[in-house]
């Protein structure tokens, strides 16, 4: 009975899966079974949390991912590339075959004039008009962090640059990996599956069912108390967070067992309520992250 | 109430321990250290089971009986003030039928994507859940005045 717990496949096949997967599409790679695909990634309108969150990757790292999987072609954060010269490697790359990482929502309001992500021939070019351009060329399109897969805190109330998601722009298939940020291991797993083998089973909001399919709150180690009644009052108590606004019952990802900053610790371990951000609707469906004199104890 | 504070106040210290524990896990290289260091885990585990086990009977009392023969009738005026906010339980309408949410782990601090207790929220519910088996699995205290 020990050794079942021991050996529970939820804790143990999920976090293996990810380097599974990508030391499965390196060595095919090696081997010629399968080809480096190119990977053009817009920052557009978001606080660029999600190339950190991707550079703080581990198992495979980020070099990994760099080197050994994928041709970067444009990442405004990393190329060496600058000005005009950029902004050619971004558009001379729609006449081949890319994937298309998208971080950010899209600025649509006054022709997108808020979110201007460079000059190209002595014109501003748009978040609206990369993410028009580039979108439905794409051979995938990844919509990553809150921002791009629905609006997120860049669309949040008063929402005054009018942004929106990648899907509310592009009538195509966009995977949704949603997150503040996203977690480097669901963009690594899902890119190394697209290699592989093409497009991962996605649920019906689009998110890779690999990541995106059990509650936090059901396999939430805080559970037991949930379960018994006993619950924080406030930020730092070790019980369950439920009474002052835990999302965990509302957001299904694998951060119990994932982690975050390479695989250590993650918000509910650190006494801290999950606020949703890796469900839809985050922030403003997702608050209060934090309510005081709720409902009475049970 | 001196019961629960006991159990609870216990509780924590060995859930602290277990923390202690796991950091020095983190830290240690020495795979002897380490082993005694997890069966110590496992020391701590095993007692907080005990200490669940031995609670179990305690809490999920207070709630009050609903009869379905007489159910509590609600106006709207009394159905806000069930807003789950300074010990007050959560009650939703939805379809005339008054549900309570006080528990339900999906409305944590009495909210649930932007919604608040104490009012119908039946057409917000149709939009989102309609079809899922929800209604069946909640708590029933009442009924609104027709």
């Amino acid at each position: 009975m020990k050794k079942q717990i021991n050996s529970c496949p939820n804790q143990t096949e999920k976090l293996k899966l990810v380097s599974m997967l990508a030391n499965k599409a390196i060595m095919a790679i090696k081997n010629g079974t399968i080809k480096k695909r190119n990977l053009v990634w817009l920052e557009l309108t978001g606080c660029s949390g999600n190339i950190i969150s991707l550079l703080d990757a581990a198992n495979p790292g980020f070099k990994n991912l760099a080197t050994q999987m994928v041709n970067i072609i444009f990442d405004n954060s990393l190329m060496v590339a600058e000005g005009q010269a950029a902004m050619e490697k971004l558009f001379a790359i729609t006449a081949d075959d890319y994937i298309l990482v998208v971080e950010g929502a899209i600025a649509s309001k006054d022709n997108g004039l808020y979110n201007i992500i460079g000059q190209f021939n002595g014109q501003p070019i748009t978040a609206y008009r990369a993410i028009n351009e580039l979108g439905p060329k794409a051979s995938y399109v990844i919509a990553m962090g809150a921002c791009a897969s629905d609006g997120g805190i860049s669309a949040g109330r008063p929402n005054p640059s009018g942004s929106l998601s990648v899907q509310s722009i592009l009538n195509r298939k966009v995977i949704k990996l949603p997150g503040c940020p996203c977690h480097p291991d669901w963009l690594t797993g899902t890119l190394s599956y697209i290699l592989l083998y093409g497009q991962p089973e996605l649920d019906n909001k689009d998110r890779p069912t690999m990541f995106y399919s059990t509650l936090i709150h059901d396999v939430c180690p805080r559970r037991p108390y949930f379960d018994q009644g006993i619950f924080a009052e406030k930020l730092g108590d070790k019980s369950c967070m439920f009474k002052i606004g835990c999302r965990g019952p509302v957001t299904p990802v694998d951060c119990p067992v994932r982690k975050w900053n390479q695989h250590v610790n993650w918000p509910i371990g650190d006494d801290s309520p999950c606020i949703g951000c890796a469900q839809f609707g985050f922030p403003d469906r997702m608050e209060p992250f934090i309510s005081y004199n709720t409902t009475r104890e049970v | 109430m001196s019961e629960q504070h006991f159990y609870d106040k216990d509780f924590n210290k060995t859930i602290n321990d277990i923390n202690d524990t796991i950091d020095n896990l983190y830290l240690t290289e020495d795979c002897y250290e380490k082993n005694k260091l997890l069966n110590n885990l496992r020391k701590q585990i095993a007692n907080i089971t005990m200490m669940m086990q031995n609670n179990q009977n305690y809490s999920k009392n207070n709630i009050e009986p609903v009869t379905q023969n007489d159910p509590r009738v609600f106006t709207p005026e009394e159905l806000s003030t069930y807003t789950g906010k300074n010990g007050n339980p959560a009650y939703v309408a939805v379809n005339g039928v008054v549900y309570d949410m006080t528990n339900v782990a999906a409305w944590g601090g009495a909210t649930h994507f932007g919604l608040t207790p104490g009012k119908d929220l039946s057409g917000v519910f149709a939009s989102c859940h309609d079809g899922q088996p929800i209604l069946s699995t909640l708590p029933v205290v009442g009924v609104m005045a027709p």
